[in-house]
Protein backbone atom coordinates (compact mmCIF):
# COMPACT_ATOMS: atom_id res chain seq x y z
CA UNK A 1 0.00 0.00 0.00
CA UNK A 2 1.32 3.42 -0.96
CA UNK A 3 0.97 6.49 1.23
CA UNK A 4 1.51 10.05 0.03
CA UNK A 5 3.57 12.16 2.42
CA UNK A 6 3.06 15.83 3.28
CA UNK A 7 5.65 17.68 5.30
CA UNK A 8 5.38 20.96 7.19
CA UNK A 9 8.67 22.83 7.81
CA UNK A 10 7.61 25.15 10.58
CA UNK A 11 4.65 25.58 12.90
CA UNK A 12 1.95 27.57 11.15
CA UNK A 13 3.16 26.65 7.65
CA UNK A 14 1.43 24.55 5.00
CA UNK A 15 1.84 20.81 4.66
CA UNK A 16 3.35 20.34 1.21
CA UNK A 17 3.63 17.12 -0.71
CA UNK A 18 7.15 15.68 -0.61
CA UNK A 19 6.86 12.11 -1.89
CA UNK A 20 5.42 8.71 -0.95
CA UNK A 21 6.24 5.51 0.92
CA UNK A 22 5.19 1.85 0.92
CA UNK A 23 3.72 0.75 4.24
CA UNK A 24 1.18 -1.80 5.44
CA UNK A 25 -0.61 0.58 7.83
CA UNK A 26 -0.88 4.15 9.14
CA UNK A 27 1.63 3.72 11.91
CA UNK A 28 4.27 2.19 9.67
CA UNK A 29 3.56 4.81 7.01
CA UNK A 30 4.30 7.57 9.53
CA UNK A 31 7.48 5.83 10.60
CA UNK A 32 8.72 5.35 7.03
CA UNK A 33 7.70 8.90 6.10
CA UNK A 34 9.69 10.19 9.02
CA UNK A 35 12.77 8.18 8.06
CA UNK A 36 12.48 8.99 4.37
CA UNK A 37 11.40 12.62 4.39
CA UNK A 38 11.95 14.16 7.81
CA UNK A 39 15.39 12.94 8.73
CA UNK A 40 17.37 15.91 7.41
CA UNK A 41 14.87 18.50 6.23
CA UNK A 42 13.58 20.72 9.02
CA UNK A 43 10.22 19.20 9.94
CA UNK A 44 7.55 20.24 12.34
CA UNK A 45 4.80 17.85 11.29
CA UNK A 46 4.02 15.06 8.81
CA UNK A 47 0.82 13.80 7.25
CA UNK A 48 0.38 10.49 5.47
CA UNK A 49 -2.61 9.82 3.21
CA UNK A 50 -3.48 6.55 1.43
CA UNK A 51 -2.73 7.15 -2.24
CA UNK A 52 -6.01 5.61 -3.39
CA UNK A 53 -7.92 8.17 -1.30
CA UNK A 54 -6.53 11.03 -3.38
CA UNK A 55 -8.56 12.32 -6.30
CA UNK A 56 -6.70 14.23 -8.96
CA UNK A 57 -6.95 15.92 -12.31
CA UNK A 58 -4.34 17.48 -14.54
CA UNK A 59 -4.07 20.18 -17.13
CA UNK A 60 -3.95 17.51 -19.82
CA UNK A 61 -7.66 16.91 -19.41
CA UNK A 62 -8.71 20.23 -17.89
CA UNK A 63 -7.91 23.82 -18.60
CA UNK A 64 -7.65 25.17 -15.07
CA UNK A 65 -9.19 28.61 -14.85
CA UNK A 66 -10.99 28.09 -18.16
CA UNK A 67 -10.05 29.14 -21.65
CA UNK A 68 -11.53 32.63 -21.80
CA UNK A 69 -9.65 35.83 -21.04
CA UNK A 70 -9.73 36.39 -17.25
CA UNK A 71 -7.44 39.40 -16.98
CA UNK A 72 -10.20 41.26 -15.12
CA UNK A 73 -9.54 39.00 -12.11
CA UNK A 74 -6.00 40.23 -11.69
CA UNK A 75 -4.48 43.26 -10.02
CA UNK A 76 -2.53 43.99 -13.18
CA UNK A 77 -5.74 44.96 -15.02
CA UNK A 78 -6.27 48.03 -12.85
CA UNK A 79 -3.86 50.87 -13.26
CA UNK A 80 -4.20 52.62 -9.90
CA UNK A 81 -1.80 53.39 -7.10
CA UNK A 82 -0.97 50.58 -4.66
CA UNK A 83 1.79 52.26 -2.70
CA UNK A 84 -0.51 53.97 -0.23
CA UNK A 85 -1.29 50.72 1.63
CA UNK A 86 1.25 47.99 2.33
CA UNK A 87 -1.30 45.17 2.35
CA UNK A 88 -2.44 46.09 -1.18
CA UNK A 89 1.16 46.29 -2.39
CA UNK A 90 1.72 42.81 -0.92
CA UNK A 91 -1.33 41.37 -2.68
CA UNK A 92 -0.29 43.10 -5.91
CA UNK A 93 3.20 41.62 -5.69
CA UNK A 94 1.94 38.12 -4.82
CA UNK A 95 -0.51 38.13 -7.73
CA UNK A 96 2.08 39.43 -10.17
CA UNK A 97 4.58 36.78 -9.13
CA UNK A 98 2.00 34.00 -9.64
CA UNK A 99 0.85 35.40 -12.96
CA UNK A 100 4.41 35.99 -14.14
CA UNK A 101 3.01 39.42 -14.89
CA UNK A 102 1.50 38.00 -18.06
CA UNK A 103 -2.12 38.28 -16.96
CA UNK B 1 -5.06 23.04 28.05
CA UNK B 2 -5.76 25.47 30.86
CA UNK B 3 -6.69 29.05 29.99
CA UNK B 4 -3.55 30.31 31.68
CA UNK B 5 -1.31 28.15 29.50
CA UNK B 6 -3.30 29.17 26.43
CA UNK B 7 -2.63 32.84 27.18
CA UNK B 8 1.04 32.18 27.88
CA UNK B 9 1.54 30.28 24.62
CA UNK B 10 -0.58 32.63 22.47
CA UNK B 11 1.29 33.77 19.36
CA UNK B 12 0.97 33.84 15.57
CA UNK B 13 -0.44 30.53 14.21
CA UNK B 14 0.23 28.89 17.55
CA UNK B 15 -2.91 26.74 17.86
CA UNK B 16 -4.51 24.20 15.52
CA UNK B 17 -7.16 21.48 15.50
CA UNK B 18 -4.83 19.08 17.34
CA UNK B 19 -4.55 21.30 20.39
CA UNK B 20 -6.86 20.72 23.30
CA UNK B 21 -7.96 24.32 23.79
CA UNK B 22 -10.07 25.78 26.55
CA UNK B 23 -13.75 26.29 25.85
CA UNK B 24 -13.35 30.08 26.24
CA UNK B 25 -10.79 30.19 23.44
CA UNK B 26 -12.82 28.05 21.08
CA UNK B 27 -15.97 30.07 21.68
CA UNK B 28 -14.24 33.43 21.23
CA UNK B 29 -12.51 32.27 18.04
CA UNK B 30 -15.78 30.84 16.70
CA UNK B 31 -17.58 34.13 17.39
CA UNK B 32 -14.85 36.13 15.63
CA UNK B 33 -14.49 33.89 12.57
CA UNK B 34 -18.24 33.34 12.20
CA UNK B 35 -18.71 37.12 12.20
CA UNK B 36 -16.02 37.43 9.55
CA UNK B 37 -17.51 34.63 7.41
CA UNK B 38 -21.03 36.08 7.71
CA UNK B 39 -19.66 39.46 6.62
CA UNK B 40 -18.07 37.99 3.50
CA UNK B 41 -21.41 36.42 2.55
CA UNK B 42 -23.49 39.52 3.30
CA UNK B 43 -21.01 41.72 1.41
CA UNK B 44 -21.28 39.46 -1.61
CA UNK B 45 -25.08 39.72 -1.57
CA UNK B 46 -24.87 43.51 -1.31
CA UNK B 47 -22.71 43.69 -4.44
CA UNK B 48 -24.45 40.95 -6.39
CA UNK B 49 -27.04 43.32 -8.02
CA UNK B 50 -24.16 45.25 -9.58
CA UNK B 51 -23.29 42.30 -11.78
CA UNK B 52 -26.52 43.24 -13.52
CA UNK B 53 -26.24 46.99 -13.00
CA UNK B 54 -22.67 47.35 -14.23
CA UNK B 55 -22.36 50.01 -16.92
CA UNK B 56 -19.91 47.99 -19.03
CA UNK B 57 -18.92 44.42 -19.77
CA UNK B 58 -15.54 44.90 -18.04
CA UNK B 59 -17.22 45.96 -14.82
CA UNK B 60 -19.74 43.13 -15.07
CA UNK B 61 -16.97 40.55 -15.34
CA UNK B 62 -15.03 42.09 -12.49
CA UNK B 63 -18.09 42.25 -10.20
CA UNK B 64 -19.04 38.65 -10.94
CA UNK B 65 -15.45 37.55 -10.22
CA UNK B 66 -15.47 39.57 -7.01
CA UNK B 67 -18.80 38.19 -5.76
CA UNK B 68 -17.53 34.68 -6.52
CA UNK B 69 -14.35 35.45 -4.51
CA UNK B 70 -16.32 36.77 -1.52
CA UNK B 71 -18.58 33.71 -1.36
CA UNK B 72 -15.40 31.61 -1.53
CA UNK B 73 -13.93 33.61 1.37
CA UNK B 74 -17.08 32.92 3.39
CA UNK B 75 -16.70 29.19 2.72
CA UNK B 76 -13.00 29.20 3.72
CA UNK B 77 -13.84 31.00 6.93
CA UNK B 78 -16.75 28.73 7.86
CA UNK B 79 -14.27 25.84 7.51
CA UNK B 80 -11.78 27.64 9.75
CA UNK B 81 -14.56 28.27 12.30
CA UNK B 82 -15.95 24.75 12.04
CA UNK B 83 -12.51 23.30 12.87
CA UNK B 84 -12.86 24.79 16.38
CA UNK B 85 -15.53 22.19 17.11
CA UNK B 86 -18.10 24.59 18.54
CA UNK B 87 -20.54 24.98 15.63
CA UNK B 88 -21.04 23.30 12.28
CA UNK B 89 -21.18 25.23 9.02
CA UNK B 90 -24.85 24.28 8.76
CA UNK B 91 -25.57 25.85 12.16
CA UNK B 92 -23.74 29.03 11.24
CA UNK B 93 -25.58 29.36 7.91
CA UNK B 94 -28.88 28.78 9.70
CA UNK B 95 -28.02 31.49 12.21
CA UNK B 96 -27.26 33.88 9.37
CA UNK B 97 -30.63 33.12 7.78
CA UNK B 98 -32.70 33.41 10.97
CA UNK B 99 -31.18 36.73 12.00
CA UNK B 100 -28.99 35.51 14.87
CA UNK B 101 -25.73 35.68 12.94
CA UNK B 102 -23.91 38.99 13.31
CA UNK B 103 -22.00 40.76 10.52
CA UNK B 104 -20.20 43.97 9.64
CA UNK B 105 -22.07 47.25 10.21
CA UNK B 106 -21.59 48.56 6.63
CA UNK B 107 -23.43 45.60 5.14
CA UNK B 108 -26.66 46.48 6.97
CA UNK B 109 -27.28 49.44 4.67
CA UNK B 110 -28.84 49.20 1.22
CA UNK B 111 -26.60 50.02 -1.74
CA UNK B 112 -28.65 50.77 -4.81
CA UNK B 113 -26.71 53.13 -7.06
CA UNK B 114 -23.60 52.55 -9.14
CA UNK B 115 -21.82 55.60 -7.70
CA UNK B 116 -22.13 54.09 -4.23
CA UNK B 117 -20.09 51.02 -5.20
CA UNK B 118 -16.64 52.49 -4.43
CA UNK B 119 -17.82 53.09 -0.84
CA UNK B 120 -17.83 49.34 -0.33
CA UNK B 121 -15.39 48.25 -3.02
CA UNK B 122 -12.70 50.76 -2.08
CA UNK B 123 -13.24 52.11 1.45
CA UNK B 124 -14.94 49.21 3.25
CA UNK B 125 -12.88 46.54 1.48
CA UNK B 126 -9.79 48.64 2.14
CA UNK B 127 -10.63 48.81 5.84
CA UNK B 128 -11.34 45.07 5.86
CA UNK B 129 -8.07 44.28 4.17
CA UNK B 130 -6.14 46.43 6.61
CA UNK B 131 -7.68 44.36 9.40
CA UNK B 132 -7.27 41.06 7.56
CA UNK B 133 -3.56 41.66 6.98
CA UNK B 134 -3.13 41.72 10.79
CA UNK B 135 -5.10 38.46 11.14
CA UNK B 136 -2.39 36.62 9.19
CA UNK B 137 -0.76 36.59 12.61
CA UNK B 138 -3.76 35.28 14.54
CA UNK B 139 -3.23 32.37 16.93
CA UNK B 140 -5.80 30.04 15.26
CA UNK B 141 -3.76 28.57 12.42
CA UNK B 142 -6.66 27.62 10.09
CA UNK B 143 -7.87 31.24 10.32
CA UNK B 144 -4.40 32.54 9.39
CA UNK B 145 -4.24 30.14 6.44
CA UNK B 146 -7.60 31.40 5.19
CA UNK B 147 -6.20 34.93 5.45
CA UNK B 148 -3.24 34.06 3.20
CA UNK B 149 -5.59 33.27 0.35
CA UNK B 150 -8.08 36.04 1.11
CA UNK B 151 -5.43 38.76 1.20
CA UNK B 152 -3.92 37.41 -2.02
CA UNK B 153 -7.24 37.87 -3.82
CA UNK B 154 -8.38 41.03 -2.10
CA UNK B 155 -5.82 43.27 -3.87
CA UNK B 156 -7.82 43.00 -7.08
CA UNK B 157 -11.03 43.99 -5.29
CA UNK B 158 -9.63 47.18 -3.86
CA UNK B 159 -7.79 48.20 -7.02
CA UNK B 160 -11.00 47.60 -8.96
CA UNK B 161 -12.89 49.72 -6.41
CA UNK B 162 -10.38 52.52 -6.74
CA UNK B 163 -10.58 52.25 -10.52
CA UNK B 164 -14.35 52.86 -10.39
CA UNK B 165 -13.83 55.73 -7.97
CA UNK B 166 -11.24 57.33 -10.25
CA UNK B 167 -13.58 57.00 -13.21
CA UNK B 168 -16.35 58.78 -11.32
CA UNK B 169 -14.04 61.36 -9.73
CA UNK B 170 -12.64 62.33 -13.12
CA UNK B 171 -16.01 62.03 -14.88
CA UNK B 172 -18.75 64.57 -15.47
CA UNK B 173 -19.56 67.15 -12.81
CA UNK B 174 -22.75 65.25 -12.11
CA UNK B 175 -20.80 62.05 -11.48
CA UNK B 176 -18.41 63.91 -9.20
CA UNK B 177 -21.34 65.33 -7.28
CA UNK B 178 -23.07 61.95 -6.92
CA UNK B 179 -19.81 60.42 -5.72
CA UNK B 180 -19.48 63.17 -3.10
CA UNK B 181 -23.07 62.58 -1.93
CA UNK B 182 -22.47 58.85 -1.64
CA UNK B 183 -19.28 59.55 0.29
CA UNK B 184 -21.08 61.83 2.76
CA UNK B 185 -23.74 59.20 3.36
CA UNK B 186 -21.29 56.33 3.83
CA UNK B 187 -18.41 58.10 5.60
CA UNK B 188 -19.78 57.84 9.20
CA UNK B 189 -20.51 54.12 8.68
CA UNK B 190 -17.01 53.61 7.33
CA UNK B 191 -15.56 55.34 10.41
CA UNK B 192 -17.62 52.98 12.56
CA UNK B 193 -16.26 49.94 10.71
CA UNK B 194 -13.67 49.37 13.41
CA UNK B 195 -16.28 49.57 16.15
CA UNK B 196 -16.30 51.65 19.28
CA UNK B 197 -13.26 52.91 21.18
CA UNK B 198 -11.28 50.23 22.96
CA UNK B 199 -12.79 50.68 26.40
CA UNK B 200 -16.27 50.01 24.99
CA UNK B 201 -15.34 47.04 22.84
CA UNK B 202 -16.81 43.95 24.48
CA UNK B 203 -14.60 41.21 23.16
CA UNK B 204 -11.22 42.79 22.50
CA UNK B 205 -9.37 42.13 25.74
CA UNK B 206 -9.81 38.39 25.73
CA UNK B 207 -9.24 38.06 21.98
CA UNK B 208 -5.98 40.00 22.34
CA UNK B 209 -4.86 37.95 25.35
CA UNK B 210 -5.18 34.68 23.48
CA UNK B 211 -3.65 36.06 20.29
CA UNK B 212 -6.77 35.96 18.12
CA UNK B 213 -6.50 39.70 17.49
CA UNK B 214 -3.17 41.41 17.14
CA UNK B 215 -4.27 45.06 16.91
CA UNK B 216 -6.93 47.03 18.74
CA UNK B 217 -9.86 48.75 17.02
CA UNK B 218 -8.30 52.16 17.65
CA UNK B 219 -4.95 51.19 16.16
CA UNK B 220 -6.68 49.75 13.10
CA UNK B 221 -8.88 52.80 12.62
CA UNK B 222 -5.78 54.98 12.86
CA UNK B 223 -3.89 52.88 10.31
CA UNK B 224 -6.91 52.98 8.01
CA UNK B 225 -7.30 56.76 8.23
CA UNK B 226 -3.60 57.33 7.61
CA UNK B 227 -3.87 55.51 4.30
CA UNK B 228 -7.42 56.21 3.13
CA UNK B 229 -8.20 59.76 4.22
CA UNK B 230 -5.47 61.21 1.96
CA UNK B 231 -6.85 58.97 -0.82
CA UNK B 232 -10.32 60.48 -0.52
CA UNK B 233 -8.82 63.95 -0.71
CA UNK B 234 -6.66 62.97 -3.67
CA UNK B 235 -9.82 62.14 -5.63
CA UNK B 236 -11.32 65.51 -4.82
CA UNK B 237 -13.73 64.23 -2.17
CA UNK B 238 -14.47 66.70 0.59
CA UNK B 239 -14.34 65.20 4.07
CA UNK B 240 -17.64 66.06 5.81
CA UNK B 241 -17.41 68.54 8.72
CA UNK B 242 -19.00 65.97 10.97
CA UNK B 243 -17.86 63.71 12.47
CA UNK B 244 -15.00 66.03 13.37
CA UNK B 245 -11.55 64.63 12.77
CA UNK B 246 -8.59 66.43 14.37
CA UNK B 247 -4.96 65.93 13.57
CA UNK B 248 -2.89 65.55 16.70
CA UNK B 249 0.84 64.78 16.51
CA UNK B 250 0.44 63.19 13.10
CA UNK B 251 -2.53 61.11 14.28
CA UNK B 252 -6.16 61.48 13.25
CA UNK B 253 -8.51 61.66 16.18
CA UNK B 254 -12.19 61.05 15.44
CA UNK B 255 -14.67 62.87 17.68
CA UNK B 256 -16.55 59.79 18.80
CA UNK B 257 -19.55 61.74 20.09
CA UNK B 258 -20.28 62.95 16.56
CA UNK B 259 -21.05 59.40 15.47
CA UNK B 260 -24.43 57.75 15.99
CA UNK B 261 -23.66 54.90 18.37
CA UNK B 262 -27.32 54.16 19.02
CA UNK B 263 -27.66 53.28 15.35
CA UNK B 264 -24.39 51.35 15.49
CA UNK B 265 -25.61 49.14 18.36
CA UNK B 266 -28.98 48.62 16.68
CA UNK B 267 -27.05 47.47 13.61
CA UNK B 268 -24.73 45.32 15.73
CA UNK B 269 -27.77 43.53 17.17
CA UNK B 270 -29.41 43.05 13.75
CA UNK B 271 -32.14 45.40 14.94
CA UNK B 272 -31.88 48.12 12.30
CA UNK B 273 -34.45 48.40 9.48
CA UNK B 274 -31.71 47.69 6.94
CA UNK B 275 -30.58 44.64 8.90
CA UNK B 276 -33.91 42.88 8.39
CA UNK B 277 -33.94 43.86 4.74
CA UNK B 278 -30.45 42.47 4.06
CA UNK B 279 -30.91 39.31 6.13
CA UNK B 280 -34.30 38.52 4.60
CA UNK B 281 -33.10 39.21 1.06
CA UNK B 282 -30.18 36.84 1.57
CA UNK B 283 -32.40 34.24 3.24
CA UNK B 284 -34.84 34.24 0.31
CA UNK B 285 -31.99 34.01 -2.20
CA UNK B 286 -30.69 31.07 -0.18
CA UNK B 287 -34.15 29.42 -0.15
CA UNK B 288 -34.57 29.96 -3.88
CA UNK B 289 -31.66 27.64 -4.60
CA UNK B 290 -32.57 25.02 -1.97
CA UNK B 291 -33.29 22.63 -4.87
CA UNK B 292 -29.64 22.88 -5.97
CA UNK B 293 -28.41 21.87 -2.54
CA UNK B 294 -30.98 19.07 -2.34
CA UNK B 295 -29.94 17.78 -5.75
CA UNK B 296 -26.27 17.81 -4.83
CA UNK B 297 -26.72 16.03 -1.51
CA UNK B 298 -29.16 13.57 -3.08
CA UNK B 299 -26.55 12.57 -5.61
CA UNK B 300 -23.78 12.02 -3.12
CA UNK B 301 -25.90 10.35 -0.43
Amino acid sequence: MIWEVFRQDEPGGYHTHCGNVHAPDREMALLFAEIQHARRKPTNSLWVVPQKEIASQTDETDRFGGTTDKTYRWVSAYNVDVEFAKEIEDSDREQRSVAGDSA
Amino acid sequence: MELQECKARAGPREFGPHDDLPREYREAATRMIQFHANSEIMGAYLERPFIRQSPSLDRKLAFSAKVQDEIGHGQLLYRAAESLGVKTREEMLDELANGEGKFLNCFHYPMTEWWETPMIAFFVDGAAMRRQATIKRTSWEPYAHAMDKICFEEGFHIKHGEHIMRELATGSRREQQLLQEAFEEWWPRILQFFGPTDDESTHHDFAAEVGLKTMSNDELRQAFLNAYLPKATEYGLEIPDEPRIREEDGRYVVEEDDLDWEEFWAVANNDYAGSHEQIDARASAHDAVAWVRATISGETA
